[in-house]
């Protein structure tokens, strides 16, 4: 065999390499995508970024004004469709809330005025933390915090300004925030932080 | 890396051959040919390399052909007769279990009653496909995290099969299984191991995992395939299963690692340098090829979920709504073994999880031991990627990576009392796992 020859790749080798750099492109290509997500910016913020523990979903918030929703057993079913990310259960004492924040979505008509909202809450607490501070917003303006030391039921009312209800006409997304919510096992990730149980909420004129 | 030649009497007289298959070809076309080195011959086509799983480098050609002996009838009617019959055994012992725990239970409820856990997120996909973003039950968790190659192929036989979906992926499950177990042989090439073998996984403690709609038979059946091409070398073929393994579970794409392994033990062997091995490598377009054609199936999975929803990472990105977080392994696997039950002496859920991991590694360590490199490598990355994001599912994991079960039933193989403890053990432990799978048990989950 000449040297020209035995130097010379076959047709084969030829097509193999070929293919292999078809492969490579594509690779690279999917990887430059991997790199550049285009999800959604709640996507993004809770799986991507992990900025929140709370994976924002838009739920349709079917509610009639006014009505008190039970977040125990008994009130799944009307509770449903106002819990967006956040909670678990219901268990029997409420649905408990996980993660650093917890979201409610309220439909309400267009054109209400201030809005009064209550909470009844109860803090999850153990040895090393003693309190539970919320802070809750509508639609991104804070509105109040609500404070607890012991594991009882506490109701809190909270006056919701109708100026906030501009960003999102027809709907009051509701955030509460945990700034003390505590893992309950030592590794347990930030979406399982546990701060309070929900026991029920209400969405009244003020 | 050049393709090696091999030297064998044909027909009275030697010759060289570039490969083992020209040498046949050439041999069957000549009426001199003496019909025992044909079929040594043939029998060492199934082999090239020699004994590959049994930890040797290369041996030479005289050494290797000491081994060679022609397939007895008998043999080839063990190879696929102990599997089949397995297969039954196991059947009807999960049917039995499943009939102790559920009065109710007919043989049409059966594939149903079984699929539990995972298994429904794979019955949903393979019927809806995969879930947009939001997904429609306005949930964290889109099924974005299962590998789509066995939801693909339930999803096409259901197209041609009319039947609920379960029971089309636990007839698909089943066929994969044996054929899991056949695809073996050439690893074992010992009737004892490979009976010990055929009962772990078609009649063993874990055969409910092979047996339902879960991917780990698929994997198990690539892996094995991929590891049995590797033995005879074909670099291509090895790749064409780590792409099929990068597609059905996400730690299928470092197969490459085994095949690069491979590869550089190759080129030791040959003589060749440790800094000379990637261009040796850029010198064989097939393994070029086999390098970026192992994880193709990932890619192409990413690619999809990219278009799909925007992240190609979502199946990693995921395991977030699952809470699980990328971590030290080694931390996992210390917190699980230190979480002691509250009372009494049974391990507690997470220690049994650990305790799967570390027998995972042991069984890595015989396997690095026993210079089994590629195997053990990929096993070990097999383990640790899993294990870096908790311990769960790790029973699952571990009895599901052929390398780590083929060297357990290996060792076994050596006394004729283990495997007759063994054997016995498998079928009771089938019968009580299967109850313990119906009950939620979660070290199985």
């Amino acid at each position: 065999m000449s040297e020209n020859a035995a130097s010379k790749p076959s047709p084969r080798s030829v097509a193999l390499y070929a293919l292999a750099g078809a492969l490579a492109l594509f690779e690279l290509a999917t990887l430059w995508a991997a790199l550049n997500p285009t999800a959604p910016e709640a996507y993004r913020a809770y799986f991507i970024d992990k900025t929140t523990t709370c994976l924002n979903l838009p739920k349709p918030g079917t509610y009639a004004l006014g009505s008190t929703v039970s977040f125990r057993s008994d009130g799944a079913a009307l509770a449903r469709d106002l819990r967006v990310c956040g909670w678990e259960g219901p268990a029997g004492d409420g649905t408990h809330s996980v993660g650093e924040t917890s979201r409610l979505r309220f439909a309400v008509p267009p054109g209400v005025g201030d809005l009064r909202l209550t909470l009844e809450l109860a803090a999850v607490l153990t040895e090393g933390q003693a309190d539970q501070l919320v802070e809750v917003s509508a639609n991104g303006v804070a509105v109040g915090r609500a404070e607890m030391n012991d594991r009882d039921a506490h109701v809190f009312e909270l006056v919701i300004p109708a100026a906030a209800l501009a960003s999102d006409p027809g709907f009051v997304n509701i955030a509460l925030d945990f700034p003390r919510a505590i893992r309950m096992a030592p590794g347990d990730n930030d979406t399982r932080k546990r701060a309070v149980k929900l026991l029920s909420a209400r969405l009244a004129p003020a | 890396m050049a393709q090696a030649a091999f030297r064998f009497p044909c027909g009275g007289n030697s010759h060289t051959y570039k490969d083992l298959s020209a040498f046949v070809k050439t041999c069957e076309g000549m009426e001199a040919m003496h019909s025992e080195t044909l079929a040594r011959a043939k029998t060492k086509l199934g082999s090239p390399r020699g004994r590959w799983w049994r930890g040797q480098g290369r041996t030479s050609v005289d050494s290797r052909a000491k081994t060679l002996r022609p397939v007895s009838s008998g043999r080839i009617l063990a190879v696929l007769g102990m599997p089949a019959v397995f297969l039954v055994l196991g059947l009807a012992l999960r049917y039995l279990a499943y009939a102790s725990v559920d009065p109710q239970a007919t043989l049409a409820r059966f594939p149903d009653a079984l699929c539990l856990w995972d298994c429904r997120w794979y019955v949903g996909l393979a019927e809806n496909g995969y879930d947009p973003f939001p997904s429609p039950g306005m949930v964290n968790a889109g099924n974005w995290a299962f590998f789509p190659l066995f939801p693909v192929l339930v999803g096409l036989l259901r197209l041609a099969i009319p039947a609920p979906t379960i029971l089309v992926a636990t007839g698909a499950s089943l066929v994969l299984a044996y054929g899991a177990v056949l695809a073996a042989w050439p690893l074992l090439r010992d009737l004892r191991a490979y009976l010990l073998y055929a009962a772990f996984v078609l009649c063993g403690p874990f055969s409910i995992y092979f047996s339902t709609f879960y991917t780990e038979v698929l994997f198990v059946l690539l892996a094995t395939a991929g590891f049995v091409a590797l033995q005879q070398r074909n670099y291509l073929l090895a790749a064409l299963c780590g792409a099929l393994l990068s597609a059905t579970r996400i730690v299928g794409v470092f197969f490459v690692l085994a095949i690069l392994a491979q590869a550089f033990l190759d080129h030791r062997a040959r003589g060749g340098r440790v800094l000379d091995f990637v261009p040796a490598v850029l010198r064989r377009a097939d393994l070029v090829l086999a390098i970026f054609l192992a994880p193709l199936g990932l890619f192409l999975y990413m690619a999809f979920l990219h278009w799909h929803i925007g992240d190609a990472l979502a199946f990693s990105h995921v395991q977030r709504a699952w809470a699980r977080e990328v971590g030290n392994p080694l931390l996992y696997l210390w917190r699980g073994l230190t979480r002691f039950p509250a009372e009494g002496f049974v391990p507690t859920v997470s220690q049994q999880l650990a305790l799967a991991a570390v027998t995972g590694l042991a069984l890595t360590a015989i396997l690095f031991w026993r210079r089994r490199v590629p195997a053990a490598l990929f096993s070990l990355v097999c383990i640790l990627v899993p294990l870096a994001a908790g311990l769960a599912s790790m029973v699952r994991f571990m009895v599901a990576q052929p390398p780590l079960v083929l060297q357990l039933v290996e060792l076994l193989g050596r006394s004729r009392i283990a495997i007759v403890l063994a054997l016995a053990g498998f079928l009771v432990a089938d019968y009580y796992f299967t109850i313990a799978w119906l009950g939620g048990y979660l070290t199985l989950v």
